[in-house]
């Protein structure tokens, strides 16, 4: 346990940079960006389903502005959805270099004279791509989301309209981060089969490892879908492409799972008729009911068992 | 004294190629075993083998482990340097201390703390500015402080100038090595380890040529600077190899008595330079 610690600390001075202050600094620019276009008067809009309100014309009170913060309170997170899709990138490419980078520096050699093993190692960077780096992005993005809001609040005060007070009485404010951070184990058995793909292809390749990460996938999916349409084989391109292809690419982005069970997720939507924000949590949760969420995540588990055997057995390349 | 390194029918092909082939060997306890060849002569895939880096055909025991079943086990009690600058780039000072006294249970980091304090590597310093020879000195204070019982070192001061070699030997004999340990060493530079070594491998083609203490090195082999009157004399006890130096020559005997010698010139014990030349003649022909 003690030497997990480590392994996880060593990936994080490894890696500073990239998981921590990436993030950061695209938060701080879109925290900027967001606060100029605010106050240079830009008409920020909110709008749920029924209503859209632009503000800075008019003063909003009564009805309205209850709507008003319980839309706020509800989604004021999505405000920090760049930071969110930043990182789907940062764990791709964190995996793609996890197991290669080592053996290109050599300093693979020197991970491998301490008494660690493999299991340990390979195991350290995947609690890393699959809950650390997702739960640093989380907190970056809340603490965007909240610096959003309140210049929001703010601007919409200096027209005389005062939502704070709404706001702190609404426990969706707080919900709403909670909801976030506990969205983690979806994450997690969605990314699964992407982090598994990707650290194997690093632990194996000699070079090129993005090109093998996406390149044999890609490839298979689109020869597979010629190969159907040009000699008919009935071959099933398409499922390919749905079922392995983008499941082992595209799964660590945010939020996958609705793409991957569009057909779950619209069907509890519809059954349940919740409020927007909260259906996609509950819609989330629920796509861990189809079987594909847990294939995949074997098959994540799986390839990373592979890894672990790759890393006992390659040298340095 | 029980054996640290036994290994039996030892052998590993790269494609066609065998980098090592058939070798028998084995290394006791306490000493400092030299393994010198040319280069791709199996060094380094012995090395490998031992430390469980690569696969193997045969038998080898390090320690009473199978290194390719036991290598985490194994790394409890082994401590590895190769060639320069096998530490990542990224790593500061600091970090490798917590990490190495993070991980292993028989690291003393005030040992290594010691050791640093007597060099220029401050804590934050990151391994990306340091110099060779700094790298080198972080990692020997490492291993340095760990109470380990074998000591692999392969070609550990590559690239090092004078004072970083001397001083690399130096401390290893001083504040590290004692009866407890072993070191095992690959190096060209014969030279620089010949008075530190208690055993010898001549290694060549993946075959071992040689294997002695340095006692028995001494005994069997003479030197002897042949006056020209015994040339033919000499030549009839078939020398293993013969040089020129300033219009002398030298020959080197291999078992052959020293009495029988001393009457055709001058004797010394040959250097292991002169030694290494005379068994691997033939090697790049």
């Amino acid at each position: 346990m003690n030497t997990m610690k480590w392994l996880i600390k060593r990936e994080m001075w490894e890696h500073k940079g990239m998981l921590l202050w990436t993030p950061v600094v695209v938060a701080s620019l879109v925290a900027i960006l967001a606060i100029t276009s605010i106050f240079l008067g830009k008409n920020a809009s909110f709008a749920d389903a029924q209503q859209a309100f632009s503000i800075g014309t008019i003063t909003i009170e009564g009805k309205a502005r209850m709507v008003m913060v319980d839309t706020i309170a509800h989604g004021y997170i999505m405000a920090a959805a760049p930071v969110l899709a930043l990182l789907s990138l940062l764990v791709f490419f964190y995996c793609l270099g996890a197991l290669h980078d080592e053996r290109r520096d050599r300093s693979l050699l020197f991970w491998k004279s301490l008494p660690v093993s493999d299991t340990a190692t390979v195991t350290s960077k995947a609690i890393l791509a699959l809950v650390v780096a997702p739960l640093i992005t989380m907190l970056v993005a809340i603490a965007l989301a909240l610096v959003i809001l309140v210049a929001g609040c703010v601007l919409l005060l200096s027209h005389g309209t005062n939502l704070f007070g709404g706001l702190l009485l609404d426990p969706a404010l707080y919900l709403s981060p909670l909801r976030l951070l506990t969205l983690l184990p979806v994450y997690i058995i969605w990314a699964l089969p992407t982090v598994g793909w990707l650290l194997m292809v690093s632990s194996m390749a000699r070079s090129k490892v993005f090109l093998w990460a996406v390149g044999t996938p890609v490839i298979t999916s689109l020869l597979l879908m010629w190969a159907d349409r040009i000699l008919q084989l009935g071959l099933d391109g398409g499922w390919f492409t749905a079922h392995i292809t983008n499941r082992i690419l595209l799964g660590v982005v945010p939020g996958s799972w609705m793409g991957f069970e569009m057909d779950n997720v619209l069907q509890h939507v519809r059954n349940e008729h919740l409020a927007p924000f909260e259906s996609i949590y509950y819609a989330s949760w629920h796509t861990l009911t189809s079987p594909s969420a847990w294939i995949g995540a074997a098959a994540g588990l799986a390839m990373l068992a592979i890894a672990i055997r790759m890393r006992q057995r390659r040298e340095e390349v | 004294m029980s054996a640290i390194i036994t290994a039996r029918g030892l052998r590993k092909q790269y494609g066609k190629r065998s980098a090592i082939d058939n070798l028998n060997f084995s290394i006791e306890a306490g000493r400092i075993v030299g393994l010198i060849g040319p280069n791709g002569s199996g060094k380094t895939t012995t090395l490998k083998a031992i430390l469980g880096l690569t696969s193997f055909e045969g038998e080898l025991s390090v320690l009473g482990m199978d290194p390719r079943q036991q290598r985490d086990a194994l790394m409890n009690d082994i401590c590895f340097i190769a060639d320069v600058a096998i530490l990542p780039k990224w790593l500061k000072v600091k970090q490798a201390l917590d990490f190495v006294a993070g991980v292993h249970p028989r690291f003393d980091r005030s040992k290594a703390e010691k050791y640093l304090v007597q060099t220029k590597l401050d804590p934050e310093m990151k391994v990306k500015a340091m110099s060779k020879g700094m790298v080198v000195q972080l990692h020997l204070a490492l291993v340095m402080a760990i109470d380990a019982r074998l000591l692999v070192l392969d070609e550990p001061t590559l690239g090092l100038d004078i004072l970083y070699r001397k001083q690399f030997y130096q401390h290893l004999l001083e504040d590290y090595f004692d009866e407890n340990k072993t070191i095992l060493i690959t190096t060209h530079q014969i030279e620089e380890v010949e008075h530190i070594l208690s055993d010898l491998m001549f290694i060549r083609d993946g075959k071992i040529e040689l294997s002695a203490t340095m006692d028995e090195v001494s005994e069997r082999y003479t030197e002897v600077m042949v006056e020209a009157a015994s040339l033919a004399a000499a030549q009839a006890l078939q020398p293993l190899h013969q040089r020129a130096v300033f219009g002398k020559t030298i020959m080197l005997f291999d078992g052959v008595p020293r009495e029988q010698l001393a009457n055709l010139g001058e004797l010394r014990t040959p250097a292991l330079a002169d030694l290494f030349v005379a068994t691997m003649k033939g090697s790049y022909a």
